[in-house]
């Protein structure tokens, strides 16, 4: 039987506080629908490149998109959950964030073989209309990590 | 000084790091630069803060990404003749072996300068050049005409 939309945003929640640069950026699960996650990160002035536009840095964008797309595996049906390590990440740049605006990044496993996972996501600020940066990524599925027990709740 | 009067100044160890503690991400990350002739080697000190793997623990793979995006635009920008804020349009990021928590090192290859958009090439390491953590490529606009 396959998992709740709310069970799975449970587990990821898990699994992005068990991770401590994710806390560190104020990164949170803002939901998960069916075989797709959307996280929040919260604009910061720290995490500015541009100072004269308020502009999320380009790194930053790398870092939430590295997160959402290695972490689709865990809401998505066909997916153990496993510690999937980036094998490749690209990342296209369309447009600058406004500053002030919390940024949102969506992911979706795409293709799921038995040792790889096809990833792909969407960053955007107001709008899915107006993407920030698309991502596509390949992430490799380590099989021998038990990660239910590494993120049960009594642990966390 | 205003960013543009900054950027006009000789690329030095002075200039880079000055600009580097200007971008508020860059200042975050705690990056230096050394100018050793026509290479610059950049430097991410060690940092609690950026552990994606608690267990190992490794740095999180986005933050070893993001320090070669700024190794990257820096290594260009001091090499414009007239320099200006690099642009990133996209960025290719190759993971070879997990990054330790220490300090990170990154060196950059400017492929080719065209007269609108640079195609750069960036290696991070730990321990030594020749056992890169990572590569990648990203390609930068050099003028803005958005």
């Amino acid at each position: 039987m396959s998992r709740s939309d709310a069970e799975k945003a449970d587990f990821l929640r898990r699994m992005i506080k068990y991770i401590p640069h994710a806390g560190e950026l104020g990164m949170r699960v803002e939901r998960v629908a069916g075989n797709e996650l959307t996280l929040r990160l919260p604009w910061r002035e720290d995490l500015v490149g541009n100072p004269e536009t308020g502009a999320i840095h380009g790194g930053v964008i790398t870092t939430l998109m590295d997160q959402a797309l290695g972490t689709a595996g865990l809401v998505h049906d066909d997916v153990p959950p496993n510690i999937t390590p980036t094998l490749d990440l690209r990342i296209d740049h369309l447009r600058q964030s406004p500053r002030g605006a919390d940024m949102f990044a969506t992911a979706r496993v795409y293709r799921a073989t038995s040792r790889v996972l096809f990833v792909q996501g969407l960053a955007y600020c107001e709008s899915p209309d107006k993407p920030v940066a698309r991502a596509t990524g390949s992430f490799v599925l380590r099989g021998e990590i038990d990660l239910q027990r590494i993120l049960s709740p009594e642990e966390t | 000084m205003n960013l543009s009067e900054l950027l006009r100044q000789a690329p030095d160890d002075r200039t880079l790091n000055l600009w580097l503690a200007r971008i508020p991400y860059a200042a975050y990350l705690g990056l230096r630069a050394q100018v050793h002739g026509q290479q610059i080697l950049f430097t991410m000190p060690r940092n609690d803060k950026l552990v994606g793997n608690p267990t190992l623990p490794a740095l999180h793979g986005g933050t070893v990404g993001a320090f070669m995006e700024l190794a990257g635009s820096f290594h260009l920008l001091a090499r414009m003749e007239k320099p200006s804020i690099p642009k990133i349009i996209d960025f290719s990021l190759d993971y070879l072996r997990p990054a330790r928590l220490r300090d990170t090192y990154a060196e950059c290859t400017l492929t080719r300068q065209g007269r609108n958009i640079a195609n750069v090439s960036i290696s991070a390491w730990q321990t030594t050049p020749d056992e890169p953590n990572a590569i990648a490529r990203a390609h930068f606009l050099l003028s803005d005409y958005d």
